[in-house]
């Protein structure tokens, strides 16, 4: 039926819309959420005040780069800074190569990879077929490896979800075990920098692999078009695409890195060495494993109240060491905010 | 008769200098896209010799054994503009992407029968498909500049194919897309920052910067309004003299406008509970349109099909 205006005028009068009225449902879930913001803010603001009015105080300059002592008039966060520095340096230069290595294979070679293999399969045991003796051996063995890349792929890549679940203690663990004991690094630096490297790479690998993700396939492809190889696509506009996501997780991996301190009490920290340690990440296999959680940790463990103090200055320290970092990571995400 | 003589002087027009000369600025004034289609409407072009690039030989294509494309027998002759029409799921564009290799990178997709590029097979396991597609090149449906500078667009190519990014390459490809006017001054922009028609122009320049044989084109159009498209259809009629194109449209008045032959596809296999696609019909685009030989051309062409 078409709008003419004799059926618009034979159009039976309209019903007049529902009044608004009062739903005590909408008012009670309001509150309940409204609640809920309220009570998770301000604890929050009262914890973090109950520390900065007692911290802030102490923190100066001596406290910072001076200070090393045993006694809470001597004693600083010196070492423990130096000492963090170091071992998120190493941490960096362990996982940013390793984990942005693995996103980009798992993302955008694996696949081609396992296809390769299921052709060669298929060729190898067409020609199994016709072979005899000492070839045969080396045919099989080929068989098997192009047959095992496909599940190889898909066990580490269910794996790698797995370890980011894994605690960070039983990362400490594995640091004692493989990098203490077996490698023979004592107690050091380099040891708990490796060890905190091992924990975030899994962080690393997924959050990349997302930026990796979130490029759309029609870059690669238009890249590929031109006639570039895959590893020329991937590297000229896939990863530049991706960058700016890969850094914003890996910066987040990184602070949660430098807040760890279940792992470095396993590995074997050291709170108080009158050795101020080098900065140089060279020297970090020898330097004791020293850094920020770790020493708040063992201040706050302690019974007086001045090293209590010294505790809530250490905590505003390692917060606003985080807090830069994620405002880094914050500020790349909004610099580079997707484009298409 | 009248129309005649204006082609001849079109022609001329057209046909004279590479399409990189000064003449980029692009005349739509005397076309109306929105208005009736009748065949006069063509863009003009003389008869061109027949030589053929492309044999397709009984070319399938099967997704993870899902077939797509089915017994497809078609030359593509070079320095022609050859339209694939069709409607949707007829498998037109997994046929373009059988010609530069592109369906190589879908994981499941398989080829059967023969493509050959002048004279070679396209699938010899011998052959590189990164120098097929290097040879080949393809503009997309949705234009897809890369997220970096309007000049990085044209270099990248470049420069993986070895060819020396100078500026002059870089206006030259800019040129034969005829959008240099529109970004001289702003080489160093964002790409995205172009409008729709303008980024499409710069993937064909893209493309025309690496020097192919062929353009393959997937619904360039499909994105663009009326402008952009006659734009960019009197931009194809400019090159197909140095290259050979194939255009995938679901347009007719396009494929009618800018092609010399056409190739009409349609989806089959429904009666086996399949559906891919077959080529019904390939001949020169006025006897598709005026005389096709299969009903189901003449129903498709004139708006009657189902």
């Amino acid at each position: 039926m078409t709008l003419t205006q004799e059926t618009l005028g034979a159009r039976p009068s309209v019903a007049p819309f529902a009044k608004k009225r009062h739903r005590p449902g909408d008012v009670v879930f309001h509150a309940v959420v409204l609640g809920a913001v309220i009570v998770a803010i301000s604890s929050l603001i009262w914890v973090m005040w109950s520390i900065v009015k007692v911290g802030v105080p102490l923190i100066d300059w001596d406290f910072l780069a001076v200070n090393n002592g045993a006694r809470p008039k001597t004693a600083g966060f010196t070492s423990a800074l130096r000492g963090s520095l170091v071992v998120l340096l190493i941490t960096m230069l362990v996982a940013l190569p390793l984990g942005f290595g693995a996103a980009i294979y798992l993302e955008k070679f694996a696949v081609a990879r396992q296809q390769v293999a299921a052709r060669r399969a298929v060729l190898l045991r067409d020609r199994l077929a016709n072979e005899r003796g000492l070839a045969r051996v080396g045919t099989s063995v080929r068989l098997i490896w192009a047959r095992l890349v496909g599940p190889l792929n898909r066990f580490v890549d269910i794996n790698i979800s797995n370890l980011a679940a894994v605690p960070s203690v039983i990362y400490g663990l594995l640091g004692l075990a493989v990098f203490v004991t077996f490698a023979g690094l004592s107690e050091s630096l380099l040891a708990g920098g490796l060890t905190l490297a091992m924990l975030v790479l899994p962080i690393i690998i997924i959050s990349s692999r997302e930026a990796l993700k979130a490029v759309p396939s029609s870059i690669e492809q238009g890249a590929l078009a031109l006639g570039s190889t895959p590893w020329q696509a991937v590297r000229g506009q896939v990863v530049p695409a991706a960058i700016p996501g890969m850094l914003t997780g890996s910066i987040l991996a990184m602070s949660r890195a430098i807040g760890e301190s279940a792992p470095l009490i396993v590995v074997g920290g050291v709170v108080f060495s009158t050795h101020i340690p080098s900065v140089n990440p060279v020297n970090a296999g020898s330097e004791a494993l020293l850094a920020m959680p770790l020493q708040i940790f063992f201040w706050a463990a302690r019974p007086q109240e001045s090293f209590r103090d010294l505790a809530a200055a250490g905590i505003v320290v390692l917060m606003i060491v985080l807090l830069l970092m994620n405002s880094v990571a914050i500020f790349l995400r909004n610099r580079y905010s997707k484009r298409w | 008769m009248s129309t005649n003589t204006k082609r001849f002087k079109r022609q001329k027009d057209v046909r004279t200098g590479p399409p990189d000369a000064a003449g980029a600025s692009i005349q739509v004034a005397d076309r109306t896209p929105e208005s009736a289609f009748t065949f006069e409407d063509r863009i003009p072009r003389g008869n061109v010799a027949t030589v053929p690039l492309f044999e397709l030989e009984k070319v399938g294509v099967t997704y993870s054994g899902n077939p797509a494309a089915r017994d497809v027998d078609l030359v593509v002759p070079q320095h022609q503009i050859t339209a694939f029409i069709g409607p949707s799921g007829c498998g037109k564009s997994t046929l373009l992407r059988c010609l530069n290799r592109m369906n190589d990178l879908i994981p499941g997709a398989q080829i059967q029968g023969k493509v050959t590029f002048a004279g070679q097979d396209l699938y010899d396991p011998t052959i590189d498909p990164v120098d097929v597609r290097r040879r080949i090149g393809m503009v997309f449906q949705k234009p897809n500049p890369f997220p970096k500078s309007i000049r990085e667009n044209i270099t990248f190519g470049m420069k993986v194919n070895g060819i020396k990014p100078t500026d002059e390459l870089v206006e030259q490809a800019l040129r034969a897309a005829a959008i240099w006017d529109e970004v001289k001054d702003r080489l160093d922009a964002d790409a995205y920052s172009l409008s729709g028609g303008q980024q499409q122009r710069l993937c064909i320049a893209r493309a025309l910067a690496v020097n192919p044989d062929v353009l393959l084109m997937d619904e360039p159009c499909s994105a663009l309004d009326p402008i952009a498209t006659l734009a960019i259809e009197d931009l194809m009629v400019k090159l197909v003299d140095q290259y050979t194109i194939v255009i995938v449209t679901h347009n007719m008045q396009q494929a009618a406008r800018v092609s010399d032959q056409t190739a009409f596809f349609t989806v089959d296999g429904m009666d086996q509970g399949l559906r891919y696609g077959t080529l019904v019909e390939c001949a020169e685009t006025k006897k598709i349109f005026t005389q096709p030989e299969d009903q189901r051309t003449e129903d498709y062409v004139t708006g009657r099909f189902g």
